[in-house]
């Protein structure tokens, strides 16, 4: 096997030993960063994903390979962006105001950054004018906003309303967390509603792909 | 002539009990178990029709309404007569002639302190020398009618809180509560529906009068303490997680609308800490004794939040963990509260399957409860069936009987009972299960660690609760819910809610101590300690 099929299945397995060994070794072999995500990062966590969606491992194995994969890319972070290497795509994602459970985001965040989208964590207990301000900062194609509380739901249309006003139309939101529903998510007028990080992704990239055809931010 | 001593063996082990008289004198045996609070099953109206009632004679005589007289050792249907007064006799009670309990609540709790015979609520004997210890729990309420002149609890009665079906947990009930009309539609459902019921079983079952109740003391986690007086709770249900009042609170049963007892009845309601580690952990800690420890303990009670207090060096440290409602059945296929028809214990035989279950009795096999979920994450790992990572060893799985594997829609899953699809546990029950039991196990190591101890440095664990009651407390350890501790360490000490509740009632003093707690208590927001969401995720899998 060659490191990076190695580091592959050390992420995939969730061993986050073994990935960060591979990943160092990867940078060591001068394989450039950006290769190193394309070509082992991203298909172990496109794995996981359709694993997860077959019913093959569930999210106990999903968190433990997200963690391998964030092993690896603090090793790859400063070098990618000491490259210059950017994704195509953006997303900001935070828990909203109230809530300070950020498991699930995390997972989410690691999911997306595994599908190669530059992700910018705002954290937990995130204000609605927090977000309006990291949207006009970083322009992305994507906002994830996260509850786990049924009572931080209001939070979720507050922040949603906030983001509209502030006249970023193109940005596509996303939403979950355990008490969401498509429903809701119709109701408050985000654009897509994902059930678990394994979904979160394909409705990341669904959306992303429908705005860049739409209008590019 | 006095009415008969009797003494009864419990089902399961428990501790042989003496049968309580009650204040009116029983017309059967039945009756007296009746009055004593453990209700035979008398479906049949004790006509003597069924035998629902059936009672183990191990000593002693029982003479029937036919005047004829049976001796040790023989079956005897309890409704159809009495131990003579004045004699002694020794039963069984089986488990199937237990009524339904429905629900299964936990009324009794282990008493770590002693306690002064000076009650909190004025007493005047012969008039007015009754008190009220009440836990108000999300699920379920227990009401314990105490002598004040003895501090014996004459009467208990529990129910499920009648909320339940308004708002299943505490955040939908805060969300609820958040609209006036439905704040009020929750107390009326506490005051009204639930206690006021219970209160006038416990006294009329033990033939006290209203009047003779000279107060109150209500335990409760901090939503209930809210919901009960009718104010906002809206502020706990988001960050910063504020409650509108945490202190030492004292009411009159009027001010609550508690029409049922004198208006001027003092009701005082226990200080919490914080708006997640209540009044209800307060009595907690007031009733193990957990204050007066020589060395590090921790209090944990497991539910939808699992809450964890560590007693170290003077200073109590608190957090809410977010468990999620696994361990009370809720998210999983076949998951169910402790009520009648549960399996509460899964026994792995020598060769694993068949496993032996034990239900709560009343009921055919209506799920699984939390305690067999846990019996069974630490068997099926040891037996192999299990791998870490909560999956099928498909090895084993494969070749176990036919009857007790299944596959569908939900994967594989492996059926306890043959004949009951009630039993069934699939991998994604698993998953559920790790995510719950990582998130009490990280949440006492991560408490901990802030205090720079180890399990072994331990010197008690008090677990607190209905989950408790049931739980196996090696397996408990063995499948990570628990890790690094030793059953030698742990001590599951029921409703301590209540227990503190009844020790406040009884001695004055308490109640000042449980308030200089929260002065005290440090406030751990796990979400926000470095190294959480690692030792999470480490204490995922199965050891």
């Amino acid at each position: 096997m060659t490191t990076l099929e190695q580091l592959s299945e050390a992420i995939s397995l969730g061993k986050n030993k073994d990935a960060r060994l591979f990943a160092q070794r990867a940078i060591d072999e001068n394989i450039p960063p950006a290769q190193i995500v394309d070509h082992a990062l991203v298909p172990a966590m496109a794995l996981v994903g359709e694993r997860f969606k077959r019913n093959e491992i569930f999210v106990p194995e999903m968190l433990i390979a997200a963690r391998a994969m964030k092993e690896a890319m603090t090793l790859l972070e400063p070098r990618l962006i000491a490259a210059g290497v950017t994704p195509k795509f953006t997303a900001i994602i935070g828990t909203v105001q109230g809530d300070l459970h950020d498991i699930g985001k995390n997972l989410v965040a690691t999911m997306w950054k595994g599908a190669n989208f530059r992700v910018v964590d705002l954290g937990a207990n995130v204000s609605p004018a927090k977000f309006v301000a990291a949207v006009q900062e970083h322009r992305p194609h994507l906002v994830g906003l996260s509850a786990l509380l049924t009572t931080t739901m209001p939070a979720m249309i507050d922040t949603v309303r906030a983001i509209r006003a502030s006249g970023a139309s193109a940005v596509k939101i996303v939403i979950g967390g355990a008490p969401i529903t498509q429903q809701f998510c119709e109701e408050i007028g985000a654009d897509g509603y994902a059930p678990d990080a394994g979904s979160a992704v394909d409705k990341a990239s669904e959306l992303v792909a429908a705005g860049a055809i739409d209008s590019p931010p | 002539m006095k009415e008969a001593e009797i003494i009864v063996r419990w089902p399961d082990g428990a501790p042989e009990r003496r049968l309580p008289a009650g204040r009116v004198r029983s017309d059967s045996l039945a009756t007296r178990f009746m009055q004593a609070g453990r209700p035979l099953n008398t479906r049949c109206g004790q006509r003597g029709n069924c035998a629902g009632c059936t009672v183990e004679l191990l000593a002693g005589t029982f003479q029937q309404r036919d005047g004829a007289v049976i001796s040790a050792r023989a079956e005897i249907k309890a409704c159809q007569g009495n131990v003579p007064p004045g004699t002694q006799a020794l039963l069984a009670a089986p488990a199937r002639s237990l009524a339904v309990h429905r629900p299964q609540v936990v009324t009794t709790f282990k008493l770590g302190v002693t306690a002064a015979q000076q009650p909190l609520v004025p007493v005047t004997p012969g008039v007015c020398d009754h008190g009220l210890a009440i836990d108000v729990g999300t699920t379920t309420v227990v009401v314990a009618l105490v002598d004040l002149l003895t501090g014996r609890i004459v009467r208990e009665e529990s129910a499920f809180n009648r909320q339940i079906e308004l708002g299943d947990d505490v955040l939908t009930r805060i969300q609820l509560a958040g609209l006036a009309q439905q704040r009020e539609a929750l107390r009326h459902s506490i005051v009204d529906e639930t206690l006021t019921p219970l209160i006038w079983q416990a006294c009329a079952f033990a033939g006290i009068p209203f009047e003779r109740i000279a107060g109150a003391v209500v335990a409760g986690n901090t939503t209930m303490l809210h919901l009960l007086t009718g104010t906002d709770p809206t502020a706990m249900g988001v960050a910063p997680f504020r409650a509108s009042f945490i202190h030492h609170r004292v009411m009159t049963a009027g001010e609550l609308q508690l029409g049922v007892l004198p208006a001027g009845a003092p009701v005082h309601l226990l200080p919490g800490i914080s708006a997640y580690v209540g009044a209800d952990l307060v009595a907690g800690c007031a009733c193990t004794g957990l204050l007066n420890a020589t060395g590090p303990s921790l209090l944990v009670d497991i539910g939808t939040n699992g809450e964890i207090l560590l007693w170290h060096g003077g200073r109590l440290l608190v957090t809410a963990t977010a468990a999620g409602p696994a361990f009370e059945g809720g998210r999983l296929s076949r998951g169910t509260r402790a009520v009648a028809g549960a399996v509460a214990h899964v026994e792995f035989g020598r060769h694993g399957f068949p496993p032996r279950l034990r239900t709560i009795p009343g009921s055919n096999i209506v799920g699984l409860c939390g305690s067999a979920y846990v019996d069974f994450l630490a068997q099926a790992r040891s037996s192999g069936l299990l791998a870490a990572s909560g999956r099928w060893d498909l090895a084993i799985w494969r070749v176990l009987p036919a009857a007790h594997r299944c596959e569908g829609a939900d994967g594989r899953g492996v059926r306890l009972a043959p004949a009951s699809d009630a039993t069934i546990i699939t991998e994604r029950d698993v998953a559920e299960l790790l995510q719950a039991k990582a998130a009490i196990a990280a949440g006492i190591q991560t408490l901990l660690r802030r205090a720079g101890l180890t399990p072994p440095d331990v010197q008690r664990l008090y677990l607190a609760g209905g989950f408790g009651l049931h739980l196996d407390v090696s397996h408990a350890i063995a499948c990570g819910l628990l890790p690094g501790f030793t059953a030698a360490q742990i001590e599951v000490v029921g409703n301590t809610s209540l227990g503190g509740a009844w020790l406040a009632l009884v001695d004055r003093s308490v109640v000042a101590e449980m308030a200089n707690l929260g002065a005290t208590a440090a406030i751990v927001e796990l979400n926000r300690e470095p190294g959480f969401e690692d030792t999470f995720i480490d204490r995922m899998m199965l050891p």
